[in-house]
């Protein structure tokens, strides 16, 4: 007896669940190198490689919810580290006055999903270069109002986040430990990469991919575009604010730069050269982009000029990322197994 | 599961290995990591460290070192970003294993880094960042700073202002962001502690172009003395602006420190004559050690130092004598032995007050004059001080 939903979805032929299934693959890869790189890290008594892995996994959770956006919707957003700045802002408000792990990231979520549709209800009325300008002006509003309000220690940012125990449920890990926060970090970027991946198999999810293909056909088809537009917004916030709660954990304090431009500019950089519309390809592109700085950084003071090259290139001989050169081999893989 | 096991013990035994070699011996330099910016905005700073400190350890180490051990700069680019400044200062803690840290230029890069290194046990110096709030309330025990705090600079200058002017009418004009406002509160208590009385303010937007809007009211209020804290390409047009209008006869015209500097003097011309500031150091200090150290700065670098420069140069004497007097660089000892240390720099001889980490030191009041910053007053580092205002150690 075969399970009925496997004759009726036929997955195999469907190229999104294919798509999606060759980016769990590369995820599960992804996992496995991140677990054996904390044991390894654990063996050799480690701290700052480990550390230096969290912060990427961190910035590949903002540029999660940049994908999002831009991959599937269409959208390209210049100010997504306005949620990302606003999670950790959120929590370092809250971890300073109740160190818990859970309130924090709570606290973040419930502040991004409000703010995000607010500010959507802005932005969803506009696509293309609008929607980039005004993602990015808002984001820019933000940073300077943070920059310049006391009370947040303006352009000095707010220090002395103290060190959260994260309460498991089975066990507590003190979020200074290089390995535990680590493989916690590892675990709500997976989780944000499941939900994602969830929701982008549902209908809503196709309605979106539509957006991106021909937002003038959607209407015909029977949806909204702009309701489909503010919901992928209001996502891609939470993305991007959960991920930023992360950092105040991690670092014990947070600054405007979070905020800056240069930020969201990152993000996008990792997108393009994981490969856009691969959520897989954030997640690699943000260790990579993360470990390039780390180590071009420390061989030169040029290191953006080198950075900027190797983005160059990326974008002229990998114009579909690092994910479009190893996705399309294992779907491939995927379809001659299945058949 | 044994060929991993095997692998592990490997890993393992390779580490330990290496720790023994690393252990520190006599021989080994002692390491000092410097996180300053190399790239963007605060480049010609991060330069002035650089070079600084170059200079202070090639004489340093030419002279036979610190307790027989030379001393090694390693630098990393900090591109004035807290979250960068951080990152490469725990590299430099965890895996280069660097002595003492310093180099963080702007505050929020000093807060942050300093923080981190309280949790990595180690101790930093800042001989740049002059936010107050640093040896104040978000003071640190891990954390010292050998230049003058914005306190000092304001101080300095009210003192010279009232002696010039005593019971002067102030007016303040400030650029309207937190930096700003916070600079001008600090010279308006500070002064009106002195007897003068404020007759206005005004603060207007960062880049601004036309500063002519405020001068009706700047007249109206006929002040003696003006304040201002704005910086860079503003001040070109504020200072030129009020040429033009004949505003800057019968008013002394003070500021921030980083109002008018070698940056932007040559574009602001004769309209920055008679500006005045406090300034923790010049290159017309007439005293040996300084004409010593700006000849050899500009025969290193081809550039005459600056504040930071001379700071920075001071930073490595200092810590040579707090190393030599705790015998060791070891971090609870080595803050014990900079508590209350006193040094030589160029600009004379300073004190690192225990209680808030902050140096004591003379403060100057220079101004403009042809280009060029001249020596008007002395103000004595027990004078520009200010009360210990940190409570955590």
């Amino acid at each position: 007896m075969r399970d009925p939903s496997t004759v009726l979805v036929r997955p195999v032929q469907d190229r999104l669940t294919l798509a999606m299934r060759a980016s769990h693959v590369l995820v599960a890869i992804f996992v496995a190198l991140a677990l054996a790189f904390a044991a390894i890290g654990v063996a050799i008594d480690d701290t700052f490689y480990l550390r230096l892995a969290t912060e990427a996994l961190i910035f590949s959770g903002l540029a999660l919810s940049v994908d999002i956006l831009l991959g599937y919707t269409g959208l390209l957003s210049l100010g997504q580290a306005l949620y990302f700045g606003l999670g950790a802002y959120v929590s370092a408000l809250v971890l300073q006055r109740v160190p818990s792990f859970w309130a924090a990231m709570a606290a973040a979520l419930v502040a991004c999903v409000i703010v995000g549709a607010l500010a959507g209800l802005i932005v969803y009325r506009v696509r293309g270069v609008y929607f980039a300008l005004v993602t990015f002006g808002l984001a820019q509003v933000a940073a300077k109002a943070v920059y310049n309000t006391r009370e947040l220690g303006a352009s000095d940012g707010l220090i002395g986040i103290p060190v959260v125990p994260v309460d498991l449920g089975f066990g507590t890990v003190q979020s200074n430990a290089p390995a535990g926060f680590f493989l916690i970090t590892l675990g709500v970027i997976v989780v944000l990469y499941l939900a994602v991946a969830y929701l982008f198999e549902t209908p809503f999810g196709r309605v979106l991919i539509a957006l991106r293909a021909n937002e003038r056909r959607v209407p015909f088809l029977g949806y909204s575009p702009r309701a489909a537009r503010l919901a992928a917004y209001v996502l891609a916030a939470v993305v991007a604010g959960l991920s930023g709660a992360l950092y105040p954990m991690l670092r014990g304090f947070v600054s405007p730069e979070l905020l800056f431009f240069s930020t969201s500019g990152n993000a996008i950089i990792t997108v393009v050269t994981g490969g856009v519309g691969t959520l897989a390809g954030a997640l690699y592109g943000g260790v990579i982009l993360t470990v390039l700085k780390s180590v071009i950084g420390s061989w030169t003071p040029h290191h953006l000029v080198v950075i900027g090259l190797l983005f160059m290139a990326a974008v002229i001989f990998l114009p579909k990322g690092l994910m479009g050169l190893v996705r399309p081999w294992i779907e491939r893989l995927l379809r001659r197994t299945a058949r | 599961m044994t060929k991993t096991a095997s692998v592990l013990t490997g890993l393992l035994a390779g580490t330990a290995l290496a720790v023994s070699v690393h252990a520190a011996s006599a021989a080994d330099p002692i390491k000092i990591g410097v996180v300053t910016p190399l790239s963007g905005t605060y480049t010609p700073i991060g330069q002035q460290v650089r070079w600084g400190l170059e200079l202070a350890t090639k004489e340093v180490n030419a002279a036979g070192g610190v307790m027989g051990r030379q001393i090694e700069l390693i630098f990393e680019d900090e591109e004035a970003n807290p979250s960068v400044a951080v990152q490469k200062a725990e590299k430099l803690f965890e895996v280069q294993k660097v002595d003492f840290l310093t180099g963080t230029v702007n505050s929020g890069s000093t807060l942050a880094v300093g923080q981190t290194a309280e949790r990595a046990k180690k101790l930093i110096a800042t001989t740049v960042s002059f936010a107050d709030s640093i040896t104040t309330d978000k003071c640190s025990p891990n954390v010292f700073r050998v230049n003058a705090r914005a306190g000092q600079q304001s101080t300095a200058l009210a003192a010279w202002v009232a002696k010039q002017k005593p019971k002067a009418k102030v007016f303040f004009l400030g650029p309207d962001y937190e930096m700003g406002r916070s600079t001008v509160a600090t010279f308006k208590k500070t002064i009106e502690g002195l007897g003068a009385t404020s007759v206005g303010e005004v603060f207007a937007p960062l880049d601004s172009k036309d500063y002519t809007q405020y001068f009706g009211q700047l007249r109206q209020a006929r002040p003696e003395v003006l304040y201002t804290s704005v910086a860079g390409n503003d001040t070109v047009r504020l200072l030129t602006q009020m040429q033009d209008f004949g505003l800057a006869k019968n008013l002394i015209v003070v500021g921030a420190s980083g109002t008018v500097t070698s940056q932007n003097i040559s574009a602001i011309g004769s309209a920055a004559n008679g500006f005045a500031t406090g300034s923790g150091y010049s290159t017309q200090i007439d005293t040996p050690e300084n004409k010593k150290f700006v000849e050899a700065f500009k025969a290193a670098n081809k550039a005459d130092p600056d504040l930071y420069g001379a700071d920075s140069y001071g930073l490595i004497y200092f810590f040579k004598a707090a190393v030599e007097k705790a015998q060791s660089t070891d971090t609870d000892k080595l803050r014990k032995a900079m508590e209350g240390l006193e040094w030589m720099t160029p600009q004379g001889k300073k004190t690192m007050r225990g209680g808030d980490h902050q140096a004591v030191q003379p403060m100057y009041v220079v101004q403009v004059n042809d280009g060029k910053f001249n020596i008007v007053g002395q103000v004595g580092g027990d004078e520009a001080i200010g009360p210990d205002e940190c409570t955590r150690f």
